[in-house]
């Protein structure tokens, strides 16, 4: 189980995530950051929910009902010029 | 520049039923979808009630839309929606065409499923059981010639069937081994208890698998300690809550899972292993609320074990505290489409409501409201057991939320 993927888009294993929150005692937050899990193309739109308990059960920290990871936009994919948003206002 | 009263998001049973509303009351109504047609998750779906009928979700569909289109609404699909922006006195929907400028939003983006990730999960050929819903039942795909589904709960066990009725062999359903991820899934008495508050509710066969848990519902370990060594049978197939799937095997695609037996603790009994030839894999991990979007623009959220997961708080006619923005369907917690439709009603009335001001209005805002919770008694499939508990926490979350709201200004 330890080599199975977590994160597919950034092919991150649950052995990996459990190694990063040993060696650094880190929050659910802090392991998403340096581990990168769920922050990939996707978006974390398939693992997410996978992250969420992983680091709950690594970290102890109970569910409660702020979202454990925050979410923040753009919730799609898009490209850089999509996102500038040039042209996309009617007259 | 143009400001809608209300942008939709979400086509599905809940975002059609309310834009048939706003509609008939003439606002100006865009209901937006990703989705290349209209429908949500009613398309995928095909069950009978336990009266025998059959509740055909794509014929479903087709009615809301006609509805709606006679209504002249405007409806465009393949759009997705990556962010609400909210200004003073309106909001800016984002979408990769344009940004649509409105007074008021409808959240209506349905669930999603959880992964599960077993070992072997991303192999060519394993896919959730709500991919395998939509190629056979929309694409018309026959996902392959025999498989396996890892997971036992009401949704899997409906699909399970569907996928019969397509003529895809299923070898079995079973359980996933335990990790940190499934550790709920893979509870054998957890399982069994679920399955048994809540079959009697659901369709048909069910019904009767229900009532074989039912009989056993005092005694439910010594069940699992006797289960049927062969699983017990709906429509021909077993259902195994005394066996677990530990691996899926395979090169470059799924060749074949690994079966373990496991106690009623969900524990691996020793030497049990047998491998099964199978070339896919569907994996039930369970729905949750798609809330992204109510997170993005600054809805608070309360956890509901019973509602599938984390909520946007809101009252009874699907109000969140940020005033103009407004939820309805799954979003407000995992349940059946029947009371998604009913839901959409209530926030397409109470959106109305809000720009019309009528008493007309009013009574039949009152009206829906009493339907959702009607709708949700008769409901034939229940995710949840506990609904109506989780529903009354949200809403005494909303109330809190307005009176925590209401003193911040009065200090400001
Ligand atoms: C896999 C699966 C199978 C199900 N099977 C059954 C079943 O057999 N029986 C049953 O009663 N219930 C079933 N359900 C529950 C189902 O969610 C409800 O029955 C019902 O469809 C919910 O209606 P809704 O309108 O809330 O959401 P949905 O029907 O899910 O519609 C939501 C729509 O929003 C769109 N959307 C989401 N995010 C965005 C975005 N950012 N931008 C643009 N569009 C977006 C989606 O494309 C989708 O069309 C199933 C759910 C899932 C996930």
């Amino acid at each position: 189980m330890k080599d199975t993927i977590i994160c597919r888009c950034e092919e991150i294993t649950l052995g990996d995530l459990e190694e990063i929150a040993k060696k650094h005692n880190s929050s659910a937050r802090e392991i998403k950051l340096l581990s990168r899990a769920g922050m990939g193309f996707c978006g974390g739109r398939t693992c997410r929910p996978a992250i969420d308990k992983i680091l709950t059960n690594i970290t102890k920290e109970n569910p409660s009902d702020a979202l454990p990871l925050k979410v923040a936009p753009p919730v799609r994919p898009i490209s850089l010029t999509d996102l500038g948003g040039f042209g996309k206002d009617d007259e | 520049m143009q400001i809608y009263d209300v942008v939709i998001i979400g086509a599905g049973p809940a975002g059609l039923a309310a834009a048939i509303q706003c509609r008939e009351n003439n606002l100006d109504v865009v209901v937006l979808d990703e989705f290349p047609r209209a429908g949500g998750r009613l398309l995928g779906q095909l069950h009978q009630e336990p009266n025998g009928q059959w509740w055909n979700g794509i014929e479903e569909s087709k009615a809301l839309l006609e509805r709606a289109e006679s209504l002249e609404t405007d409806i465009q699909l393949g759009v997705s929606v990556h962010h609400i922006e909210k200004l003073d006195d309106q909001f800016v929907i984002h979408t990769k065409k344009k940004y649509f400028h409105t007074r008021n939003v409808l959240i209506a983006t349905g669930a999603a499923e959880s992964p599960a990730p077993i070992p072997g999960w991303t192999l060519p050929g394993v896919m959730s059981i709500g991919a395998a819903q939509v190629m056979t039942n929309v694409h018309r795909v026959k996902v392959g010639e025999k498989g396996i589904i890892v997971g036992v709960n009401v949704l899997s066990a409906a699909i399970a069937r569907e996928l019969q009725l397509a003529g895809i062999e299923l070898h079995s359903m079973a359980l996933p081994t335990r990790n940190v991820v499934v550790d709920e899934q893979s509870d054998p008495r957890l399982v069994m208890d679920r399955l048994s508050r809540i079959a009697h509710l659901a369709p048909s066969k069910f019904i009767q698998l229900g009532s074989k848990f039912a009989k056993y519902k005092f005694v439910q370990s010594l069940a699992l300690k006797y289960y049927p060594t062969n699983g017990i049978k709906m429509w021909g197939m077993p259902i195994y809550l005394n066996k677990a799937i530990k691996q899926i095997n395979g090169t470059d695609k799924v060749e074949s899972v690994t079966m373990v037996d496991v106690t009623i603790n969900g524990d691996i009994v020793e030497n049990s292993e047998k491998e099964i030839p199978v070339d896919f894999v569907c994996i039930a991990g369970g729905l949750y609320p798609l809330a992204e979007l109510a997170a993005v623009v600054g809805c608070p959220f309360i956890y509901s074990e019973e509602l599938g997961g984390h909520i946007p708080i809101h009252n009874e006619t699907m109000e969140t505290p940020v005033k103009g923005i407004y939820v309805a369907g799954n979003i407000t917690g995992i349940e059946s489409s029947k009371v998604a439709r009913e839901q959409g009603k209530v926030a397409g009335l109470a959106i109305a409501h809000k720009e019309l001001n009528s008493i007309d209005i009013e009574e039949k805002l009152q009206a829906a409201v009493r339907n959702v919770v009607a709708t949700r008694d008769a409901a034939s499939i229940q995710f949840h057991p506990g609904i109506s508990e989780g529903r009354k926490k949200v809403s005494t979350a909303f109330q809190e939320t307005m009176k925590t709201q209401k003193e911040l200004e009065l200090v400001r």
